[in-house]
């Protein structure tokens, strides 16, 4: 009898520890389909999101042009509504996320750093201004869901450099990459702002197998000689590359502090195109051998059509004196048109270029929109091939739940 | 002992169980947990390299053309490292070809093969060799007639087209019409408008049997000689003389919005500080609902104002309440031939009353959309009316704002019908069908 029991004991205890292992082996099996279910449910989901923000100008549509509020939140270009042509002037006002904010006292506003000076570009709009990331995730009905980072960025990239090896005379390296190779024998088509020139100098060369070419600007050639050592001059470069119907830009503006400083473009009223003109004593404090003489600029805003021949289009000439009540110099420029405005400022014999797109695309900037997907449990991202003007751009969507662990779904 | 063995035995089921179960759950591969969209991507890629018609000139290249390297490394740029694509071209075949894709041995590729999934987009290109023409029939080419007036008077102002003006519907109404009509005149001003009242040509063009769209809503542009001899009758009796002439000169009056003939604008001439529509629109006066009735008594020849009304008819011919108009057969049938598509769905709030064919002795030539009954009366949203003297029409599109100038471009076409000569599609090589394939390296 008692061995009976023990025998019966024993068999209980063995099929419970079996019935035990078989419950925890199937419930991770099963956890793990619905992880990989919901998982794929996010993936479906970005790349439905990310279709509908390229796939609608938003309400109204033409909200990029204008500093309101829009109602409906896409990025299509309007008034063409082509497939994944975006607008260059909604990109524009997306609430930058990849640079630090910039805070300028005189005005006492902060601004979306989309580009604070990489290779002499500024485009500093007041955050006023801006659609921001919750604006944006209310807007597309994923507020307190799910959240996103709208990565807007050239497909080829157009890096442009100064030779240091050459002294005597400028030499530009120009560098022609795409995503996953360069931009073999690609035609490259460039102008020239030289402060020597009172019109932009156009003309093409083209990359070697590596997407590699460089200019000399040495006085032959046709090319005019540039000799950058001692700042005595500046120029801003922009370059167009081409090849198989695909397009990139990229530019370089010799931006230079000079003793007096330099110049900070500030976007400071969207709507009408104010762009404040701001000394750099304004905003950082010159230094013990920093003069605090006026700093002169030249401002010409140029439209660029699609053809790449820029129109001179508004002129400003004046300058700032820091401590003086010139802490910075309001202009205003056209908004209906893409362009860039090119501002040239020196103090003696020392000469500076910065320039500040208007319409992204214009000169190559990326955007980079949303929140911060790290530390997030999983993100997904999405990519589509889109223009902005006719430059091709990459849209890349990353996006993650927000409610617990697990996924929406 | 037994026991035990009977535990085993339970085991073994349970077991068996669990592999069954994990047999019919399937898990996803990993590269199915966040998959790209692939064919998303491929299509965007086609259509940017497409940008300029880059591809379809290339596609239709020799394939030892140096071109077809340019693609190669334009796609190679295009996309991630990580991406790995073949790019096949397919002849497009027409007429009597059991294949309708051709495998032309045109094939770009960064890879041996595309890995265990992949994904596709399709593009087709046409040939810049040829065009397509479709040309349409001229209206009035078997008759008389032919003229398209479109009131486009920079000294009048609108009422009912918010968000547009005048000039701008005008522009988009001529691009829309002016294929399918021997003539088309840009009226630009009421002086040139009341020439044509006049019966004087302002190009040369036949003033009888045209077509007059008034684009300025629930406004009319008045001349100023019109406006100092017709004011009576809060200017009804100026909308009275418009429909005599509408019958005398046998024209087709087209309203492209609201209430017809509702106001009377010349910036000119109402000048003064209480010349506005009563909404703070300046340069126009109110005429009222006895506008649209002075102009079908006009039409129908009566007296004016007609007997019992000595201060002009003004009795309402619209329906208390808005309600949904759709659009008619007949119409629907048009919008595919003619390539012209607005909603099939409008909002009606100035729909005619049906009473007005027993008033004024007319008929319905065509009905844009189809008749509503409310509370008994049957109201028309939309409807070409013909007198029955067959001299004079007017269309008038009883939508609410904002205008559809669509509509009226789909309504006057389905009313004339003038045919589409398309080129017949004999020419061979003109299209071809791109396709690209993109796989992900690495990974199961």
């Amino acid at each position: 009898m008692a061995g009976s029991t023990i025998d019966h004991l024993i068999s209980v205890m063995v099929f419970l520890g079996a019935l035990l292992v078989f419950i925890s082996l199937f419930n991770q099996m099963i956890q793990t389909a619905i992880l990989y279910q919901r998982h794929k449910f996010l993936a479906t989901k970005c790349s439905d999101l990310l279709d509908n923000i390229l796939l609608n100008p938003g309400i109204p549509s033409d909200w990029g042009k204008s500093n309101v509020t829009p109602v409906g939140f896409g990025l299509q270009k309007d008034p063409e509504f082509t497939q994944y042509r975006l607008s260059p002037f909604s990109l524009m006002r997306l609430l930058s996320s990849s640079g630090d904010r910039v805070y300028y006292s005189q005005t006492g506003e902060w601004y979306s750093n989309v580009s604070w000076g990489i290779g002499g570009g500024y485009f500093l709009l007041q955050e006023s201004e801006c659609i921001n990331y919750s604006v944006a995730s209310k807007l597309l009905g994923v507020n307190g869901t799910y959240g996103f980072q709208l990565t807007i960025a050239p497909t080829v990239k157009v890096s442009i450099v100064e030779d240091k090896n050459v002294a005597s005379y400028l030499r530009l390296n120009i560098t022609v990459m795409g995503q996953g190779s360069p931009l073999a024998d690609a035609s490259v088509d460039y102008l020239m702002f030289w402060t020597d020139s009172s019109e932009p100098i156009k003309n093409s060369t083209k990359t070697d197998s590596l997407g590699f070419a460089y200019l000399d600007f040495n006085g032959a050639n046709g090319l005019p000689r540039i000799e950058v050592s001692r700042n005595q001059t500046a120029y801003m470069f922009i370059a167009k590359a081409s090849l198989g119907g695909l397009h990139g830009i990229g530019y370089l503006s010799r931006e230079i502090v000079t003793k007096a400083g330099n110049i900070i473009l500030l976007v400071e009223n969207y709507g009408n195109g104010t762009v404040l003109l701001a000394h750099k004593w304004g905003k950082n404090d010159p230094g013990p051998g920093d003069s605090q003489a006026a700093l002169f600029f030249n401002a010409t805003f140029y439209v660029l059509p699609d053809s790449f021949s820029p129109i001179k289009n508004v002129t400003v000439e004046g300058h700032v004196t820091y401590g003086e009540g010139l802490d910075y110099y309001p202009i205003q420029i056209p908004t209906s048109q893409v362009g860039f405005l090119v501002v040239t400022y020196w103090t003696g014999n020392e000469y500076g270029m910065v320039v500040m797109p208007w319409g992204i695309g214009t000169i190559g900037f990326s955007v980079v929109f949303g929140g911060d997907p790290s530390g997030q449990e999983w993100v997904v991202t999405d990519v589509r091939q889109v223009l902005v003007g006719d430059i091709a751009y990459q849209a890349r969507l990353a996006l993650w739940s927000l409610e617990g662990y697990g996924v929406v779904g | 002992m037994m026991r035990t063995i009977e535990v085993l035995l339970v085991i073994i089921i349970i077991l068996g169980a669990s592999m069954i179960a994990s047999f019919f759950a399937v898990l996803l591969w990993p590269r199915e947990v966040s998959p790209l969209n692939l064919r998303r991507l491929a299509f965007t890629t086609l259509q940017v390299l497409d940008l300029n018609y880059s591809l379809s000139r290339i596609v239709f290249m020799s394939p030892d053309n140096p071109a077809w390297n340019e693609l190669r490394i334009a796609l190679s740029a295009c996309l991630p490292p990580n991406i790995i694509y073949n790019l096949t071209v397919y002849e497009v075949q027409s007429g009597n070809a059991t294949e309708l894709y051709k495998y032309l041995d045109i094939s770009i590729s960064n890879a041996e093969s595309l890995g265990v999934a992949s994904d596709a987009a399709s593009y087709l290109v046409a040939s810049s060799n040829v065009t397509f023409r479709v040309i349409p029939e001229k209206i009035g080419t078997s008759g008389v007639g032919g003229t398209l007036y479109i009131l486009n008077c920079s000294d009048a102002r609108g009422w009912w087209i918010t968000g547009y003006t005048a000039q701008s519907l005008a522009q988009d109404l001529y691009n829309l019409l002016s294929p399918y009509f021997q003539t088309t005149v840009m009226v630009q001003n009421t002086t040139d408008f009341g020439k044509i009242l006049n019966n004087n040509t302002l190009q040369g063009e036949v003033v009888q049997n045209a077509v007059v769209i008034n684009t300025f809503g629930e406004a009319v542009p008045i001349p100023s000689s019109y406006a100092i001899k017709y004011s009576r009758y809060n200017y009804a009796e100026y909308c009275y003389q418009l429909g005599n002439i509408t019958r005398l000169y046998n024209w087709t009056w087209v309203s492209i919005v609201g209430y017809p003939l509702y106001y009377v604008s010349n910036t000119g001439y109402f000048n003064g500080s209480s010349d506005q529509n009563t909404y703070g629109i300046y340069g126009m006066k109110q005429v009222g609902q006895a506008g649209v009735r002075a102009f079908l008594q006009g039409l129908d020849r009566d007296h004016y104002p007609p007997p019992g009304y000595p201060n002009g008819d003004s009795r309402s011919l619209i329906p208390s309440a808005g309600f949904t108009a759709t659009l008619s057969q007949q119409v629907l049938d048009c919008c595919n031939y003619y390539g012209i598509y607005p909603s099939p769905y409008q909002t009606s709030t100035r729909a005619l009353e049906d009473s007005i064919l027993r008033d004024y002795y007319l008929t319905i030539g065509l009905k844009i959309f189809d008749s509503v009954t409310v509370s008994d009366t049957t109201y028309n949203p939309g409807a070409l009316y013909n007198h029955i003297s067959r001299s004079g029409s007017l269309l008038a599109l009883g939508l609410t704002r904002t205008p559809d100038i669509r509509l009226t471009a789909l309504g006057l076409l389905s009313y004339y019908k003038p045919r589409l000569y398309r080129s017949k599609y004999t020419a061979t090589n003109t299209s071809r069908l791109v396709v690209l394939q993109l796989g992900l390296l690495g990974g199961v």
